[in-house]
């Protein structure tokens, strides 16, 4: 059975990323790099919610 | 010659006679309706009642049910959910009558209820052992509720394709898929829809067709929703049916039920996961993506307090060092002031001027300042410089002197 595996990705890589930030473990020249990854991952996720092929207006419209 | 009669008369003594026998009297039977013809605006049902053996109809007779009673057929469809229709087996209260015109019928004054939910209620108990008893790896009744392979299936994080199964221009679908598009989060939906008319003896088998159809889709579902409006003259016996409950249970794609029913949930419900109306279904997809997006939040969160932290720990430990170069650079400024004052005033306390301020003197010779006393040469006119006197002198003698710097 397949899963949303974009949303998995996104979510794990940036559960990753959460954690290496608590732990320490990111000098200061990594931050920035860091904080434009985790962007992405955030508004790739935001817009993925709120985006389809196909909209729901177009099933109540038949 | 034969007397003649008329035929009203001969229909009248048919009819009197039947009333004097049946004069008042009402009757339970338990017998099988079919040809049931509803007239809901009069409010008036005409029906067949038979009586079989095997699968023969060794007795018949019309029934009918007039405006003061319609309201119990009604009644019986709300609280089974079952439609009163051919092939059904009631328990009901009659009395006999007999119409010149219309001749012989069952006037039906009242349907046992108790009866009807009781049947039901056997036969449900039925269907659900069925689904155990054939289906243990699949099926399980545990403290009380059914965990089956569907409902124990993971859902996936964020549910936005759906496979709708739904009747069409129903209520059902339009409430589902207003509640859906309606969220106030702004998130969107690509909802398919399978339509089939959930009414009558095929339903069962036209659901299970469908779901047949969405697994050989070459897109993928999160999620598959069945979703059946509520209300009067709705029939929710499919989702009794044992087939369709035996697929939904082992379906491989996670399946939620919207089956708006007053009174019990279906079959079907307890082997998916059971939602009360199609409305409540949308909500629990909303919800979910709800969660989701909660989480993300949350994520996001932590991960932007973290960066702070960072950069307050790094600018804080610049700033400790900048203070502290700041006080060394200070202190090493300091100490090299010092031990300038130092030899300044060493310098200053040497020089020539000084010494005279302190009762020494110089003595000179030509305008030369003697410091070999072997240069200076008896009967030769020195100066002898004082703080603020020069003697002007001769020499007369000169005897050794043994300077001791120790004292």
């Amino acid at each position: 059975m397949k899963t949303n595996l974009s949303y998995n990705n996104a979510f794990s890589v940036l559960e990753k990323l959460v954690a290496q930030m608590e732990s320490d473990e990111i000098q200061v020249d990594e931050l920035a790099e860091k904080v434009k990854q985790a962007n992405e991952l955030i508004s790739f996720c935001e817009k993925k919610l709120r985006t389809v092929e196909k909209e729901v207006k177009k099933a109540i419209g038949d | 010659m034969p007397t003649l009669m008329r035929l009203s008369e001969l229909v009248n003594e048919i009819q009197d006679t039947i009333e004097s026998r049946f004069e008042g009297a009402a009757y339970w039977i338990n017998v099988e309706i079919t040809d049931v013809k509803k007239y809901a605006d009069k409010k008036w049902c005409f029906l067949k009642f038979i009586e079989k053996e095997g699968l023969s109809i060794t007795t018949e007779i019309k029934g009918v049910f007039w405006g003061g009673t319609f309201h119990h057929i009604e009644k019986f469809e709300r609280q089974t959910g079952q439609l009163f229709s051919n092939g059904l087996q009631i328990s009901c209260l009659v009395r006999v009558r007999f119409h010149k015109r219309y001749g012989l019928t069952l006037e039906v004054l009242e349907i046992d209820l108790a009866y009807a939910l009781g049947k039901l209620a056997i036969e449900r108990e039925a269907v659900l052992n069925r689904l155990q008893k054939e289906n243990p790896e699949q099926i399980q009744l545990i403290d009380g509720r059914f965990v089956t392979f569907n409902n124990l299936l993971p859902l996936p994080i964020v549910m936005q394709r759906i496979a709708l199964i739904t009747a069409p221009a129903s209520d059902g679908q339009r409430d589902f898929l207003q509640e859906l598009e309606k969220n106030r989060y702004g998130y969107a939906f690509d909802v398919r829809e399978y339509l089939v008319q959930i009414q009558g003896d095929q339903s069962s088998g036209l659901i299970r067709e469908q779901l047949q159809l969405i697994l050989t889709e070459k897109v993928v579902f999160d999620v598959v929703i069945i979703v059946r409006g509520g209300g009067s003259q709705t029939d929710f016996k499919p989702f009794d049916d044992y087939e369709l409950s035996k697929d939904v249970a082992c379906f491989p794609i996670p399946i939620l039920t919207g089956i708006g029913h007053d009174r019990n949930t279906s079959i079907v419900d307890l082997m998916a996961r059971a939602n009360k109306t199609p409305t409540k279904a949308a909500a629990t997809v909303i919800d979910h993506n709800l969660s989701f997006e909660q989480e993300l939040l949350s994520l996001t969160d932590r991960f932007f307090k973290g960066v702070n932290e960072i950069l307050d720990q790094k600018s804080l430990a610049l700033r400790t060092l900048k203070t502290d170069f700041t006080i060394a650079l200070s202190l090493y400024f300091k100490n090299r002031k010092h031990e300038l004052d130092a030899i300044t005033r060493l310098v200053k306390n040497l020089s020539p001027a000084m010494l005279l301020t302190k009762g020494f003197a110089i003595v000179m010779q030509q305008d030369m300042i003697i410091t070999d006393p072997s240069k200076i040469e008896k009967q030769t006119a020195i100066k002898t410089i004082l703080k603020s006197t020069i003697i002007h002198s001769n020499v007369t003698e000169k005897t050794p002197y043994e300077n001791q710097p120790e004292l």
